[in-house]
């Protein structure tokens, strides 16, 4: 990995987090993540129907709940910065069959998204981390738990 | 116990989308299948979040290795699929 890589907790600024959100449909939820990114002037609006054509080719659902909606690499020119955003469904989405809690937005430019997506793995892999971050209901609580992967580095 | 180095050719690594096609071809060959990063880091490659936390680069050299019935069977399988450029679509 590269020096270059920005610690999670950086790149999700706090207007990009809704710990508190209901989704109509899977693509609603999408749409909400994507929404998160445009906030904070990550992306421009066309990555948000990337990010649906993404998940119409393969899920982005990655297990405990969490799923990574993010654009097609077609859609890189709509990145302008790294970022991510935070919507978590205390109700539950229907992802393609999977229950989904927690859809992280993710934008990234160049390579970025591949130390972006081994930090956020990281933190998943330990159940209990998984599990308080589904159950989190601030937003101080979802920063603790990312910055909790960078103690074993 | 059967190994196998691999180097990923997907262009851009292992991120979402060849990450999780590759985890779902790894359940699916009916062994226990770890895969192993240049750094020495070892997951079960049937898990998507494992295997994303490896963080694995474009060009990077991998290992493969599972034990037992159809295990040489199943590194040729999946060894073939991380040859692959996962992202053309």
């Amino acid at each position: 990995m590269t020096d270059e890589t920005k610690p999670l907790a950086e790149l999700l600024a706090e207007t990009s987090i809704n710990l508190d959100a209901s989704a109509s449909s899977r693509d609603d939820a999408i749409r909400q993540a994507g929404a998160g990114l445009l906030a904070v002037g990550a992306i421009d609006e066309a990555y948000i129907d990337a990010m649906i054509d993404r998940e119409n080719s393969v899920s982005t659902f990655m297990g405990e709940g969490v799923a990574i909606p993010h654009g097609t690499l077609a859609a890189k020119d709509s990145v302008k910065s790294d970022a991510l955003s935070l919507i978590r469904f205390p109700d539950g989405i229907d992802w393609d069959g999977n229950d989904v809690r927690l859809a992280f937005g993710i934008a990234a430019k160049g390579n970025g998204h591949i130390a972006l997506l081994s930090q956020l793995a990281t933190v998943l892999m330990d159940p209990d981390k998984a599990e308080a971050l589904r159950a989190a209901t601030t937003t101080e609580q979802v920063y603790a738990l990312l910055e909790s992967e960078d103690e074993d580095d | 116990m059967a190994e196998k180095k691999v180097t990923v050719a997907s262009s851009v690594g292992l991120h979402a989308r060849p990450a999780s096609l590759f985890a779902q071809a790894a359940a699916k060959v009916g062994v226990p299948v770890q895969l192993t990063s240049a750094a020495g880091k070892s997951v079960n490659a049937a898990s998507i979040l494992g295997v994303l936390s490896l963080g694995i680069g474009h060009g990077e050299e991998v290992t493969l290795s599972a034990e037992g019935d159809g295990a040489e069977a199943a590194l040729e399988t999946l060894g073939e699929l991380l040859n692959t450029d996962l992202d053309k679509e």
